[in-house]
C-alpha cells in the first residue's frame, strides 16, 4: 500500500510530531507510516483522513500487489 | 494492554536492573566476603562464620530477583503515548522473544543429547539462561525498534 501522508502532511505545513498529537499518537508511528513500514488501521486512517481534510483513499492508495 | 505499569517504572527497572546484576557480580567475585571480613575485622586464614555464607546468598538471591523485577518494569512499562503501533511492536516482540527463547530451550537440550550434559552449576546457569534469554529478547528488539523510528525524521 502507498500513502501520500508526507506530501499532504507537508503541503498543510504540520510536522509529524503535530500531526501526532493532532491523531493522539506517537510520533514513531507518523514516521512509520509515512515510510511505508506500518499500515494504520481503520479506525486511524479516519482519523488521519479527518484531520488533513481528505478522503482515506485520497492518502492511501492500494497497489497492484495488495489485490 | 491491561497489564502494563505507568511509564515511570521503566525508569526505575533502569535502575534496579543495573543495581541487581552488580549486587550478584560483587557476591560471585567474592567481594562481599572481603567486605564483611574488613568490617568485622576476623581472620579468614581460620575460616570464615557461617553467617557469611548466609549474607552471600542473601546478597545473590536479592541481586538476581532486584535484576529480574527491573527487567520486568522496563518491559510491561507504557511508552509516554501509548498507541497501535507500539502495540503490534510489542507483540511482534514478544513472539521474537518466545521464538529466541524456545530455540535456546531446543539448542540446550540438544548439547545435553549429543555431549555432556552439565553439572548443578551448569544446568543452574542454563535455566537462567533461559528465563533471561527471552525478557533481555524481548528489551532489546523492542526499544531497538522504537529507537530507530524515533531516529527517521523528515519533518
Amino acid at each position: 500500500m502507498e500513502n501520500k501522508l508526507k506530501e499532504l502532511r507537508t503541503a498543510r505545513g504540520s510536522t509529524q510530531a503535530e500531526l501526532a498529537d493532532e491523531v493522539n499518537v506517537s510520533r514513531q508511528t507518523i514516521i512509520s507510516i509515512e515510510s511505508g513500514r506500518y499500515i494504520p488501521s481503520v479506525l486511524l486512517s479516519l482519523k488521519i483522513a479527518k484531520v488533513l481534510g481528505k478522503k482515506v483513499e485520497d492518502i492511501f492508495e492500494l497497489q497492484k500487489c495488495d489485490l | 494492554m491491561k497489564f502494563l505499569l505507568p511509564h515511570k517504572f521503566k525508569r526505575a527497572g533502569l535502575m534496579l536492573a543495573p543495581a541487581g546484576i552488580l549486587l550478584w557480580l560483587l557476591m560471585q567475585t567474592g567481594k562481599i566476603t572481603s567486605f564483611l571480613i574488613l568490617v568485622t575485622g576476623i581472620d579468614p586464614s581460620h575460616g570464615v562464620p557461617g553467617y557469611f555464607n548466609t549474607i552471600n546468598s542473601g546478597v545473590a538471591i536479592a541481586g538476581f530477583f532486584g535484576f529480574l523485577a527491573g527487567l520486568y518494569f522496563i518491559a510491561f512499562s507504557r511508552e509516554p503515548v501509548e498507541d497501535e503501533m507500539i502495540q503490534t511492536t510489542r507483540l511482534e516482540s514478544f513472539q521474537f522473544a518466545a521464538l529466541v527463547q524456545f530455540l535456546f530451550i531446543v539448542a540446550g537440550f540438544l548439547f545435553m543429547l549429543f555431549f555432556q550434559a552439565p553439572k548443578e552449576t551448569g544446568m543452574m546457569l542454563f535455566f537462567i539462561g533461559i528465563v533471561l534469554s527471552f525478557w533481555i529478547c524481548f528489551i532489546s528488539r523492542f526499544n531497538y525498534i522504537m529507537h530507530s523510528r524515533g531516529r527517521w525524521k523528515t519533518n
